[in-house]
Protein backbone atom coordinates (compact mmCIF):
# COMPACT_ATOMS: atom_id res chain seq x y z
CA UNK A 1 0.00 0.00 0.00
CA UNK A 2 1.27 3.33 -0.75
CA UNK A 3 1.54 6.43 1.54
CA UNK A 4 -0.36 8.76 -1.16
CA UNK A 5 -2.10 7.50 -4.13
CA UNK A 6 -3.85 9.98 -6.98
CA UNK A 7 -5.93 8.57 -9.42
CA UNK A 8 -7.63 9.97 -12.34
CA UNK A 9 -7.34 13.48 -10.69
CA UNK A 10 -8.98 16.35 -13.21
CA UNK A 11 -9.35 19.66 -11.88
CA UNK A 12 -10.96 22.50 -14.64
CA UNK A 13 -11.01 26.12 -14.40
CA UNK A 14 -13.74 28.00 -16.64
CA UNK A 15 -12.57 26.19 -20.55
CA UNK A 16 -9.12 25.58 -18.96
CA UNK A 17 -8.21 22.03 -18.23
CA UNK A 18 -5.70 22.45 -15.12
CA UNK A 19 -5.50 18.68 -14.56
CA UNK A 20 -7.08 16.36 -17.27
CA UNK A 21 -6.38 12.59 -15.51
CA UNK A 22 -3.14 12.68 -13.55
CA UNK A 23 -2.47 9.19 -11.74
CA UNK A 24 0.72 8.67 -9.62
CA UNK A 25 1.65 6.90 -6.46
CA UNK A 26 4.15 7.98 -3.59
CA UNK A 27 5.21 5.41 -1.34
CA UNK A 28 6.79 6.08 2.35
CA UNK A 29 10.26 7.28 1.92
CA UNK A 30 10.21 8.20 -1.54
CA UNK A 31 11.38 11.23 -2.92
CA UNK A 32 9.09 12.26 -6.46
CA UNK A 33 10.11 15.45 -8.69
CA UNK A 34 7.41 16.76 -10.75
CA UNK A 35 8.55 18.97 -13.70
CA UNK A 36 6.64 20.57 -16.51
CA UNK A 37 6.17 23.53 -18.49
CA UNK A 38 4.26 26.32 -17.39
CA UNK A 39 0.68 26.22 -16.96
CA UNK A 40 1.44 22.50 -16.92
CA UNK A 41 -0.94 21.73 -13.58
CA UNK A 42 1.73 21.41 -10.97
CA UNK A 43 0.80 23.73 -8.62
CA UNK A 44 -3.11 23.10 -9.16
CA UNK A 45 -2.21 19.15 -8.35
CA UNK A 46 -0.79 20.25 -5.12
CA UNK A 47 -3.73 22.69 -4.57
CA UNK A 48 -5.64 19.39 -5.00
CA UNK A 49 -3.64 17.28 -2.63
CA UNK A 50 -3.77 19.47 0.30
CA UNK A 51 -7.05 20.66 -0.16
CA UNK A 52 -7.22 24.21 -1.09
CA UNK A 53 -8.65 23.31 -4.76
CA UNK A 54 -11.49 20.53 -4.62
CA UNK A 55 -10.58 18.25 -7.28
CA UNK A 56 -13.83 18.05 -10.58
CA UNK A 57 -13.11 13.91 -10.96
CA UNK A 58 -10.53 11.19 -9.66
CA UNK A 59 -9.51 10.20 -6.09
CA UNK A 60 -6.78 11.22 -3.47
CA UNK A 61 -5.87 8.36 -1.44
CA UNK A 62 -3.95 8.57 2.13
CA UNK A 63 -2.52 5.33 3.41
CA UNK A 64 -5.97 3.86 3.33
CA UNK A 65 -8.86 6.42 3.21
CA UNK A 66 -9.67 8.93 0.33
CA UNK A 67 -8.64 12.61 1.36
CA UNK A 68 -10.86 14.26 -1.90
CA UNK A 69 -12.61 16.81 -0.99
CA UNK A 70 -11.77 17.53 3.16
CA UNK A 71 -11.36 20.35 4.54
CA UNK A 72 -7.49 21.51 4.23
CA UNK A 73 -6.99 21.68 7.98
CA UNK A 74 -8.19 18.18 8.17
CA UNK A 75 -5.71 17.22 5.76
CA UNK A 76 -2.78 19.15 7.65
CA UNK A 77 -3.44 17.30 10.48
CA UNK A 78 -2.91 13.73 9.17
CA UNK A 79 0.41 14.75 8.29
CA UNK A 80 0.96 16.27 4.81
CA UNK A 81 2.76 19.47 5.12
CA UNK A 82 3.11 21.95 2.30
CA UNK A 83 5.05 25.00 1.18
CA UNK A 84 3.71 27.58 -1.31
CA UNK A 85 5.64 28.94 -4.40
CA UNK A 86 4.76 32.46 -3.50
CA UNK A 87 6.16 32.54 -0.13
CA UNK A 88 2.99 33.05 2.86
CA UNK A 89 4.25 34.29 5.78
CA UNK A 90 2.42 35.53 8.77
CA UNK A 91 4.05 39.05 8.49
CA UNK A 92 3.78 40.45 12.05
CA UNK A 93 5.41 37.86 13.56
CA UNK A 94 9.10 36.45 14.28
CA UNK A 95 10.66 33.63 12.33
CA UNK A 96 10.44 31.85 15.53
CA UNK A 97 6.48 32.31 16.08
CA UNK A 98 5.60 31.65 12.19
CA UNK A 99 7.27 28.11 12.42
CA UNK A 100 5.91 27.64 15.91
CA UNK A 101 2.30 28.03 14.08
CA UNK A 102 3.18 24.80 12.22
CA UNK A 103 3.58 23.18 15.15
CA UNK A 104 0.56 24.44 17.09
CA UNK A 105 -1.77 23.50 14.81
CA UNK A 106 -0.47 21.37 12.59
CA UNK A 107 0.36 18.01 14.75
CA UNK A 108 -1.63 15.25 14.86
CA UNK A 109 -3.09 13.97 18.28
CA UNK A 110 -1.82 15.77 21.34
CA UNK A 111 -1.88 19.54 21.48
CA UNK A 112 0.55 21.53 22.19
CA UNK A 113 0.62 24.78 24.13
CA UNK A 114 2.11 28.14 22.21
CA UNK A 115 5.42 27.72 24.75
CA UNK A 116 5.94 24.13 23.91
CA UNK A 117 4.95 24.88 20.59
CA UNK A 118 7.73 28.28 20.65
CA UNK A 119 10.50 25.43 21.56
CA UNK A 120 9.43 22.83 18.53
CA UNK A 121 10.30 25.52 16.67
CA UNK A 122 13.62 26.36 17.83
CA UNK A 123 14.56 22.58 17.05
CA UNK A 124 13.16 23.10 13.78
CA UNK A 125 14.88 26.37 12.43
CA UNK A 126 18.33 24.27 13.19
CA UNK A 127 17.21 21.97 10.55
CA UNK A 128 16.76 24.83 8.20
CA UNK A 129 19.79 27.18 9.01
CA UNK A 130 17.39 29.90 10.35
CA UNK A 131 18.69 28.79 13.71
CA UNK A 132 20.90 32.61 14.06
CA UNK A 133 17.79 34.40 12.44
CA UNK A 134 14.82 33.40 14.40
CA UNK A 135 14.34 36.61 16.45
CA UNK A 136 14.31 38.36 13.10
CA UNK A 137 10.94 39.66 11.82
CA UNK A 138 9.82 37.93 8.66
CA UNK A 139 10.16 41.47 6.75
CA UNK A 140 13.96 41.21 7.03
CA UNK A 141 14.36 38.16 6.23
CA UNK A 142 16.06 37.82 2.17
CA UNK A 143 14.36 35.22 -0.56
CA UNK A 144 16.23 32.46 0.45
CA UNK A 145 15.50 32.68 4.15
CA UNK A 146 11.82 33.02 3.00
CA UNK A 147 11.59 29.98 1.21
CA UNK A 148 13.37 28.23 4.31
CA UNK A 149 10.78 29.69 6.54
CA UNK A 150 7.90 28.03 4.14
CA UNK A 151 9.79 24.84 4.43
CA UNK A 152 10.27 25.40 8.66
CA UNK A 153 6.63 26.45 9.02
CA UNK A 154 5.85 23.24 7.70
CA UNK A 155 8.24 20.53 8.72
CA UNK A 156 7.28 21.91 12.77
CA UNK A 157 4.30 20.23 11.98
CA UNK A 158 5.69 16.94 11.52
CA UNK A 159 4.21 15.63 8.61
CA UNK A 160 5.28 12.63 7.23
CA UNK A 161 4.20 13.66 3.43
CA UNK A 162 6.10 17.25 2.54
CA UNK A 163 5.12 19.00 -0.62
CA UNK A 164 7.86 21.24 -1.81
CA UNK A 165 6.66 24.41 -4.34
CA UNK A 166 9.38 25.50 -6.18
CA UNK A 167 11.28 26.16 -3.04
CA UNK A 168 14.49 26.67 -5.20
CA UNK A 169 13.05 29.02 -7.53
CA UNK A 170 15.18 32.52 -7.85
CA UNK A 171 18.12 30.98 -5.38
CA UNK A 172 21.59 31.82 -7.10
CA UNK A 173 23.67 28.29 -7.13
CA UNK A 174 25.04 28.56 -4.34
CA UNK A 175 21.99 29.03 -2.69
CA UNK A 176 20.64 25.87 -4.26
CA UNK A 177 23.27 23.89 -2.92
CA UNK A 178 22.52 25.04 0.25
CA UNK A 179 18.70 24.35 0.35
CA UNK A 180 19.81 20.93 -1.61
CA UNK A 181 21.41 20.00 1.57
CA UNK A 182 18.34 20.65 3.66
CA UNK A 183 16.20 19.10 1.56
CA UNK A 184 18.60 15.83 1.88
CA UNK A 185 18.57 16.29 5.46
CA UNK A 186 14.66 16.47 5.64
CA UNK A 187 14.22 13.19 3.80
CA UNK A 188 17.11 11.49 5.69
CA UNK A 189 14.89 12.19 9.01
CA UNK A 190 11.99 10.25 7.30
CA UNK A 191 9.53 12.51 5.68
CA UNK A 192 8.48 11.58 2.16
CA UNK A 193 8.80 14.19 -0.05
CA UNK A 194 6.82 15.36 -3.27
CA UNK A 195 8.48 18.44 -4.76
CA UNK A 196 7.73 20.76 -7.93
CA UNK A 197 10.67 22.13 -9.31
CA UNK A 198 12.55 23.40 -12.44
CA UNK A 199 15.80 23.51 -11.56
CA UNK A 200 16.92 19.99 -13.10
CA UNK A 201 19.60 19.99 -10.92
CA UNK A 202 17.75 19.43 -7.87
CA UNK A 203 15.41 16.71 -9.68
CA UNK A 204 18.75 14.72 -10.23
CA UNK A 205 20.04 15.41 -7.18
CA UNK A 206 17.94 14.09 -5.03
CA UNK A 207 14.95 12.91 -7.01
CA UNK A 208 14.21 9.12 -6.88
CA UNK A 209 11.49 9.42 -9.35
CA UNK A 210 9.84 11.95 -11.65
CA UNK A 211 7.26 12.80 -13.15
CA UNK A 212 6.66 15.34 -16.25
CA UNK A 213 3.45 16.81 -16.40
CA UNK A 214 1.84 18.74 -19.81
CA UNK A 215 -0.90 20.26 -20.12
CA UNK A 216 -2.79 18.43 -17.30
CA UNK A 217 -1.75 15.17 -18.32
CA UNK A 218 1.47 12.69 -17.09
CA UNK A 219 3.82 12.75 -19.93
CA UNK A 220 6.65 10.58 -18.70
CA UNK A 221 6.92 9.23 -15.23
CA UNK A 222 10.30 7.17 -14.16
CA UNK A 223 13.88 7.76 -12.67
CA UNK A 224 15.15 11.42 -12.74
CA UNK A 225 18.26 11.18 -15.70
CA UNK A 226 15.75 8.72 -18.16
CA UNK A 227 13.28 11.08 -17.89
CA UNK A 228 15.51 14.66 -18.73
CA UNK A 229 16.37 12.58 -21.89
CA UNK A 230 13.03 11.50 -22.91
CA UNK A 231 11.94 13.44 -26.66
CA UNK A 232 8.84 13.55 -25.66
CA UNK A 233 10.03 15.87 -22.36
CA UNK A 234 12.04 18.01 -24.54
CA UNK A 235 9.24 18.53 -26.63
CA UNK A 236 7.49 19.88 -24.28
CA UNK A 237 10.24 22.28 -23.06
CA UNK A 238 11.61 23.00 -26.30
CA UNK A 239 9.52 22.61 -28.92
CA UNK A 240 9.31 19.77 -31.45
CA UNK A 241 11.82 21.18 -33.33
CA UNK A 242 14.51 21.69 -31.04
CA UNK A 243 13.86 17.91 -30.41
CA UNK A 244 14.13 17.13 -33.79
CA UNK A 245 17.40 18.84 -34.20
CA UNK A 246 19.01 16.83 -31.12
CA UNK A 247 17.92 13.48 -32.80
CA UNK A 248 21.32 11.59 -33.95
CA UNK B 1 11.48 53.56 33.59
CA UNK B 2 9.90 53.24 30.07
CA UNK B 3 7.48 54.76 28.33
CA UNK B 4 5.38 51.94 28.19
CA UNK B 5 5.48 51.23 31.66
CA UNK B 6 4.71 54.96 32.73
CA UNK B 7 1.69 54.39 30.64
CA UNK B 8 0.89 51.19 32.56
CA UNK B 9 0.67 53.25 36.09
CA UNK B 10 -1.29 56.08 34.43
CA UNK B 11 -3.64 54.00 33.36
CA UNK B 12 -3.55 51.61 36.32
CA UNK B 13 -3.89 54.58 38.54
CA UNK B 14 -6.85 56.50 36.27
CA UNK B 15 -8.89 52.79 36.67
CA UNK B 16 -8.51 52.91 40.17
CA UNK B 17 -9.74 55.97 40.39
CA UNK B 18 -12.81 55.57 38.56
CA UNK B 19 -13.61 52.76 40.12
CA UNK B 20 -13.15 54.01 43.42
CA UNK B 21 -14.44 57.33 43.11
CA UNK B 22 -18.30 56.71 43.03
CA UNK B 23 -17.76 54.17 46.29
CA UNK B 24 -17.61 57.07 48.63
CA UNK B 25 -20.34 58.96 48.37
CA UNK B 26 -21.30 61.83 45.93
CA UNK B 27 -21.14 64.37 49.24
CA UNK B 28 -17.79 62.89 50.31
CA UNK B 29 -16.44 63.14 46.86
CA UNK B 30 -17.22 66.66 45.93
CA UNK B 31 -16.10 67.80 49.26
CA UNK B 32 -12.51 66.00 48.67
CA UNK B 33 -12.72 68.20 45.19
CA UNK B 34 -12.79 65.24 42.94
CA UNK B 35 -14.65 66.39 40.06
CA UNK B 36 -15.23 63.40 38.32
CA UNK B 37 -18.41 61.07 38.91
CA UNK B 38 -20.06 63.75 41.47
CA UNK B 39 -22.47 64.97 38.85
CA UNK B 40 -25.01 63.18 36.34
CA UNK B 41 -23.36 64.29 33.27
CA UNK B 42 -19.98 62.94 33.78
CA UNK B 43 -21.70 59.66 35.46
CA UNK B 44 -23.07 59.35 31.65
CA UNK B 45 -19.97 60.16 30.48
CA UNK B 46 -18.09 57.41 32.13
CA UNK B 47 -20.53 54.77 31.90
CA UNK B 48 -20.90 55.61 27.53
CA UNK B 49 -16.84 55.30 27.65
CA UNK B 50 -16.94 51.90 29.37
CA UNK B 51 -19.84 50.74 26.82
CA UNK B 52 -17.58 51.94 24.12
CA UNK B 53 -14.87 50.46 25.79
CA UNK B 54 -16.96 47.05 24.87
CA UNK B 55 -18.10 47.58 21.41
CA UNK B 56 -14.43 48.33 20.62
CA UNK B 57 -12.70 45.66 22.27
CA UNK B 58 -15.57 43.47 20.97
CA UNK B 59 -15.13 44.46 17.49
CA UNK B 60 -11.17 44.08 17.77
CA UNK B 61 -11.64 40.09 18.51
CA UNK B 62 -13.21 39.71 14.67
CA UNK B 63 -11.71 43.53 12.84
CA UNK B 64 -8.26 43.68 14.48
CA UNK B 65 -7.43 39.77 15.80
CA UNK B 66 -9.09 38.28 12.97
CA UNK B 67 -9.00 40.80 10.40
CA UNK B 68 -12.50 40.32 9.16
CA UNK B 69 -13.47 44.13 9.44
CA UNK B 70 -16.89 43.99 10.48
CA UNK B 71 -19.42 46.88 9.87
CA UNK B 72 -22.42 45.18 10.89
CA UNK B 73 -21.39 44.67 14.80
CA UNK B 74 -24.60 47.03 16.05
CA UNK B 75 -26.59 44.16 14.89
CA UNK B 76 -25.47 42.67 17.71
CA UNK B 77 -25.76 45.54 20.09
CA UNK B 78 -29.31 45.99 19.39
CA UNK B 79 -30.04 42.80 19.46
CA UNK B 80 -29.05 42.69 23.17
CA UNK B 81 -30.93 45.62 23.83
CA UNK B 82 -34.32 44.16 22.32
CA UNK B 83 -33.52 40.55 23.95
CA UNK B 84 -33.25 43.41 27.20
CA UNK B 85 -36.66 45.33 25.83
CA UNK B 86 -38.48 42.20 25.45
CA UNK B 87 -37.15 39.96 28.62
CA UNK B 88 -38.27 43.25 30.91
CA UNK B 89 -41.24 44.78 29.31
CA UNK B 90 -43.22 41.54 27.01
CA UNK B 91 -41.77 39.04 29.94
CA UNK B 92 -41.92 40.72 32.76
CA UNK B 93 -38.87 38.97 33.82
CA UNK B 94 -35.77 40.73 35.88
CA UNK B 95 -33.28 42.69 34.21
CA UNK B 96 -30.51 40.04 35.65
CA UNK B 97 -32.40 37.40 32.96
CA UNK B 98 -32.16 39.66 30.22
CA UNK B 99 -27.77 39.96 30.86
CA UNK B 100 -27.71 36.83 30.84
CA UNK B 101 -29.85 35.79 27.42
CA UNK B 102 -28.58 39.38 25.64
CA UNK B 103 -25.24 37.43 24.55
CA UNK B 104 -26.98 33.82 23.29
CA UNK B 105 -29.09 35.48 21.70
CA UNK B 106 -26.58 37.96 19.81
CA UNK B 107 -23.93 35.16 19.49
CA UNK B 108 -26.77 32.66 18.19
CA UNK B 109 -27.24 35.33 15.56
CA UNK B 110 -23.37 35.80 15.34
CA UNK B 111 -23.29 32.17 13.90
CA UNK B 112 -26.19 32.36 11.79
CA UNK B 113 -24.77 34.81 9.73
CA UNK B 114 -21.14 33.95 10.39
CA UNK B 115 -20.99 30.74 8.59
CA UNK B 116 -22.18 32.37 4.90
CA UNK B 117 -20.93 35.56 5.37
CA UNK B 118 -17.11 35.23 7.01
CA UNK B 119 -16.73 33.06 3.45
CA UNK B 120 -16.01 37.00 2.22
CA UNK B 121 -13.45 38.80 2.36
CA UNK B 122 -12.07 42.47 2.44
CA UNK B 123 -14.40 44.97 1.29
CA UNK B 124 -17.38 41.96 0.31
CA UNK B 125 -17.39 40.84 4.30
CA UNK B 126 -17.57 44.94 5.15
CA UNK B 127 -20.10 45.65 3.07
CA UNK B 128 -22.43 42.47 3.69
CA UNK B 129 -22.25 42.87 7.24
CA UNK B 130 -22.83 46.62 6.86
CA UNK B 131 -26.45 45.20 4.96
CA UNK B 132 -26.55 42.44 8.16
CA UNK B 133 -26.85 45.78 10.73
CA UNK B 134 -28.93 47.72 8.82
CA UNK B 135 -31.55 44.86 7.81
CA UNK B 136 -32.17 43.26 11.36
CA UNK B 137 -33.01 47.27 12.61
CA UNK B 138 -35.14 47.76 9.79
CA UNK B 139 -36.64 44.24 10.38
CA UNK B 140 -37.35 45.03 13.97
CA UNK B 141 -38.42 48.46 13.16
CA UNK B 142 -41.53 46.91 11.77
CA UNK B 143 -42.36 44.15 14.14
CA UNK B 144 -45.29 45.20 16.22
CA UNK B 145 -44.60 43.26 19.48
CA UNK B 146 -41.24 44.94 19.76
CA UNK B 147 -42.93 48.37 19.30
CA UNK B 148 -42.10 48.86 15.66
CA UNK B 149 -41.31 52.70 14.94
CA UNK B 150 -42.54 53.63 18.45
CA UNK B 151 -39.40 51.60 20.01
CA UNK B 152 -39.99 49.88 23.54
CA UNK B 153 -40.07 51.67 27.02
CA UNK B 154 -38.48 49.74 29.81
CA UNK B 155 -39.43 50.56 33.60
CA UNK B 156 -36.93 52.83 34.39
CA UNK B 157 -34.43 51.86 37.40
CA UNK B 158 -32.62 55.25 39.10
CA UNK B 159 -29.22 54.34 39.73
CA UNK B 160 -26.33 55.84 37.95
CA UNK B 161 -24.02 53.88 40.14
CA UNK B 162 -25.46 50.38 38.79
CA UNK B 163 -25.25 51.12 35.32
CA UNK B 164 -21.93 52.34 35.73
CA UNK B 165 -20.48 49.68 37.73
CA UNK B 166 -22.51 47.07 35.30
CA UNK B 167 -20.74 48.60 31.89
CA UNK B 168 -17.57 49.02 33.76
CA UNK B 169 -17.66 45.34 34.21
CA UNK B 170 -18.20 44.32 31.08
CA UNK B 171 -15.55 46.55 29.68
CA UNK B 172 -13.51 44.86 32.08
CA UNK B 173 -14.43 41.83 30.59
CA UNK B 174 -14.24 42.51 27.35
CA UNK B 175 -10.38 43.53 27.99
CA UNK B 176 -9.65 40.49 30.02
CA UNK B 177 -11.16 38.59 27.36
CA UNK B 178 -9.09 39.58 24.78
CA UNK B 179 -5.79 39.09 26.86
CA UNK B 180 -6.73 35.67 27.54
CA UNK B 181 -7.30 35.09 23.78
CA UNK B 182 -3.63 36.59 23.02
CA UNK B 183 -1.85 33.76 25.05
CA UNK B 184 -3.70 30.78 23.72
CA UNK B 185 -3.64 28.41 20.69
CA UNK B 186 -7.07 29.80 19.78
CA UNK B 187 -6.05 33.61 19.40
CA UNK B 188 -2.80 32.35 17.71
CA UNK B 189 -5.41 30.68 15.16
CA UNK B 190 -6.69 33.95 14.48
CA UNK B 191 -3.44 35.98 14.26
CA UNK B 192 -2.61 33.75 11.43
CA UNK B 193 -6.18 34.12 9.76
CA UNK B 194 -5.80 37.17 9.74
CA UNK B 195 -1.87 37.27 8.46
CA UNK B 196 -2.52 34.81 5.89
CA UNK B 197 -5.73 32.34 5.57
CA UNK B 198 -4.67 29.76 2.90
CA UNK B 199 -1.20 29.43 4.58
CA UNK B 200 -3.16 29.04 8.47
CA UNK B 201 -5.57 26.65 6.72
CA UNK B 202 -2.79 24.44 5.03
CA UNK B 203 -0.76 24.52 8.59
CA UNK B 204 -4.04 23.31 10.05
CA UNK B 205 -6.25 25.70 12.15
CA UNK B 206 -9.76 25.20 11.20
CA UNK B 207 -10.44 28.86 10.00
CA UNK B 208 -14.27 28.35 9.41
CA UNK B 209 -14.42 27.20 13.08
CA UNK B 210 -12.12 30.31 14.67
CA UNK B 211 -13.84 32.79 12.68
CA UNK B 212 -16.80 31.78 13.37
CA UNK B 213 -15.89 31.66 17.04
CA UNK B 214 -14.06 34.84 17.09
CA UNK B 215 -17.44 36.59 15.28
CA UNK B 216 -19.53 34.77 18.45
CA UNK B 217 -17.17 35.90 21.31
CA UNK B 218 -17.80 40.28 20.07
CA UNK B 219 -21.53 39.38 19.37
CA UNK B 220 -22.01 38.01 23.28
CA UNK B 221 -19.89 40.96 24.56
CA UNK B 222 -21.51 43.40 22.23
CA UNK B 223 -24.93 42.15 23.49
CA UNK B 224 -24.04 42.55 27.06
CA UNK B 225 -23.53 46.24 26.36
CA UNK B 226 -26.57 46.28 24.31
CA UNK B 227 -28.28 45.11 27.32
CA UNK B 228 -27.06 47.19 29.81
CA UNK B 229 -27.82 50.09 27.52
CA UNK B 230 -31.63 49.73 27.13
CA UNK B 231 -32.26 48.88 30.74
CA UNK B 232 -29.96 52.08 31.56
CA UNK B 233 -31.57 54.27 28.54
CA UNK B 234 -34.90 52.64 30.09
CA UNK B 235 -36.31 53.66 25.91
CA UNK B 236 -34.53 51.39 22.41
CA UNK B 237 -35.67 51.96 18.77
CA UNK B 238 -34.01 51.27 15.69
CA UNK B 239 -32.37 54.63 16.20
CA UNK B 240 -30.27 54.06 19.53
CA UNK B 241 -30.12 50.32 18.99
CA UNK B 242 -29.00 50.24 15.26
CA UNK B 243 -27.00 53.19 15.15
CA UNK B 244 -24.57 52.52 12.14
CA UNK B 245 -22.87 55.79 13.60
CA UNK B 246 -21.76 53.55 16.37
CA UNK B 247 -20.51 51.05 14.27
CA UNK B 248 -18.13 53.27 12.90
CA UNK B 249 -17.49 55.10 15.99
CA UNK B 250 -16.66 51.63 17.26
CA UNK B 251 -14.11 50.64 14.25
CA UNK B 252 -12.25 54.47 14.65
CA UNK B 253 -11.81 53.90 18.32
CA UNK B 254 -10.13 50.00 17.75
CA UNK B 255 -8.02 51.29 14.57
CA UNK B 256 -6.81 54.83 16.52
CA UNK B 257 -6.09 53.21 19.49
CA UNK B 258 -4.31 50.09 17.57
CA UNK B 259 -5.89 46.85 16.52
CA UNK B 260 -4.78 43.76 17.57
CA UNK B 261 -3.83 45.02 21.11
CA UNK B 262 -5.34 44.39 24.55
CA UNK B 263 -5.23 48.36 25.25
CA UNK B 264 -6.03 49.68 22.02
CA UNK B 265 -9.30 49.62 22.01
CA UNK B 266 -9.49 50.49 25.94
CA UNK B 267 -7.18 54.02 24.85
CA UNK B 268 -9.57 54.77 21.15
CA UNK B 269 -12.58 54.39 23.42
CA UNK B 270 -11.58 56.79 26.08
CA UNK B 271 -10.18 59.35 24.33
CA UNK B 272 -12.44 59.52 21.12
CA UNK B 273 -15.35 59.35 23.72
CA UNK B 274 -14.21 62.57 25.06
CA UNK B 275 -13.50 63.90 22.32
CA UNK B 276 -16.55 63.45 21.05
CA UNK B 277 -18.26 64.83 24.07
CA UNK B 278 -16.69 67.81 24.20
CA UNK B 279 -16.83 68.85 20.33
CA UNK B 280 -20.38 67.96 20.08
CA UNK B 281 -21.61 71.15 22.01
CA UNK B 282 -24.69 71.15 19.22
CA UNK B 283 -25.16 72.94 16.38
CA UNK B 284 -22.27 73.87 14.24
CA UNK B 285 -20.08 71.97 16.71
CA UNK B 286 -21.37 68.65 15.89
CA UNK B 287 -20.53 69.68 12.10
CA UNK B 288 -17.43 70.34 13.42
CA UNK B 289 -16.98 67.24 15.27
CA UNK B 290 -17.96 65.06 12.18
CA UNK B 291 -15.53 66.85 10.19
CA UNK B 292 -12.52 66.49 13.06
CA UNK B 293 -12.98 62.71 13.18
CA UNK B 294 -12.60 62.32 9.35
CA UNK B 295 -9.07 63.81 9.60
CA UNK B 296 -8.24 62.18 12.60
CA UNK B 297 -9.19 58.79 11.14
CA UNK B 298 -7.47 59.60 7.86
CA UNK B 299 -4.23 60.72 9.57
CA UNK B 300 -4.44 57.64 11.69
CA UNK B 301 -4.65 54.87 9.39
CA UNK B 302 -1.78 56.35 7.06
CA UNK B 303 0.95 57.56 9.60
CA UNK B 304 0.12 55.23 13.06
CA UNK B 305 -1.53 51.99 11.57
CA UNK B 306 -0.46 50.14 14.26
CA UNK B 307 -2.22 53.01 16.48
CA UNK B 308 -1.43 54.63 19.87
CA UNK B 309 -0.75 51.96 21.76
CA UNK B 310 2.24 51.01 19.53
CA UNK B 311 2.99 54.73 19.14
CA UNK B 312 3.44 55.47 22.53
CA UNK B 313 4.39 51.79 23.90
CA UNK B 314 6.26 49.98 20.93
CA UNK B 315 9.96 49.54 20.30
CA UNK B 316 10.63 52.65 19.26
CA UNK B 317 10.85 56.42 20.30
CA UNK B 318 8.38 59.45 19.26
CA UNK B 319 10.37 60.26 16.08
CA UNK B 320 10.02 61.61 12.42
CA UNK B 321 11.98 57.90 12.09
CA UNK B 322 9.07 55.79 13.59
CA UNK B 323 6.10 57.04 10.67
CA UNK B 324 8.93 56.64 8.00
CA UNK B 325 9.35 53.40 8.88
CA UNK B 326 5.35 52.46 9.62
CA UNK B 327 4.80 54.06 5.94
CA UNK B 328 7.70 51.63 4.42
CA UNK B 329 6.44 48.80 6.38
CA UNK B 330 2.04 49.19 5.76
CA UNK B 331 2.43 50.34 2.35
CA UNK B 332 1.83 47.87 0.14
Amino acid sequence: MSLLAVRDLSKRFGGVNALAGVTFEVEQGDVLGIIGPNGAGKTTLLNCISGLYRPDTGDIRWETTSIRGLAPYRIARLGIGRTFQIVRPFPSMTVRENTAMGALFGRPGARLQPGAALNEADTVLDVVGLGEKRQYPVLRLTVPDRKRLEVARALAMRPRLLLLDEVMAGLNQVEIEQALEMVRRVRDSGVTIVLIEHVMKVIVGVCRRALVLNFGRTLVEGPPAEVLKDRRVIEAYLGQRYARDQEP
Amino acid sequence: MSVRRVAYVVAGLALAFVVLAPLTSIDAAQQAGLPLLTDKLWFRIATTVAMFVVMASGWNIIGGLTGYASFGNVAFFGLGAYTAGVVVTNLNLPFAIALVLAPIVAATFAVIVGIPLLRLRGHYFAVATLGVGVAVGEVINNIEPLGAATGLFLPIIRSDVLFFYLMLGTAILAVLTTWVILRTRFGYGLLAIRENEEAAAVIGVNTTFYKVAAFCIAAALTGIAGAIFAQWNSFINQDNAFAISDNVQMILMAVIGGTGTVLGPVAGAISLELIIQRLAGGGSGSVFSQIGLGVLLAVCVIFIPRGVIDFFGGRSKLSLRYFRQTLRETSA
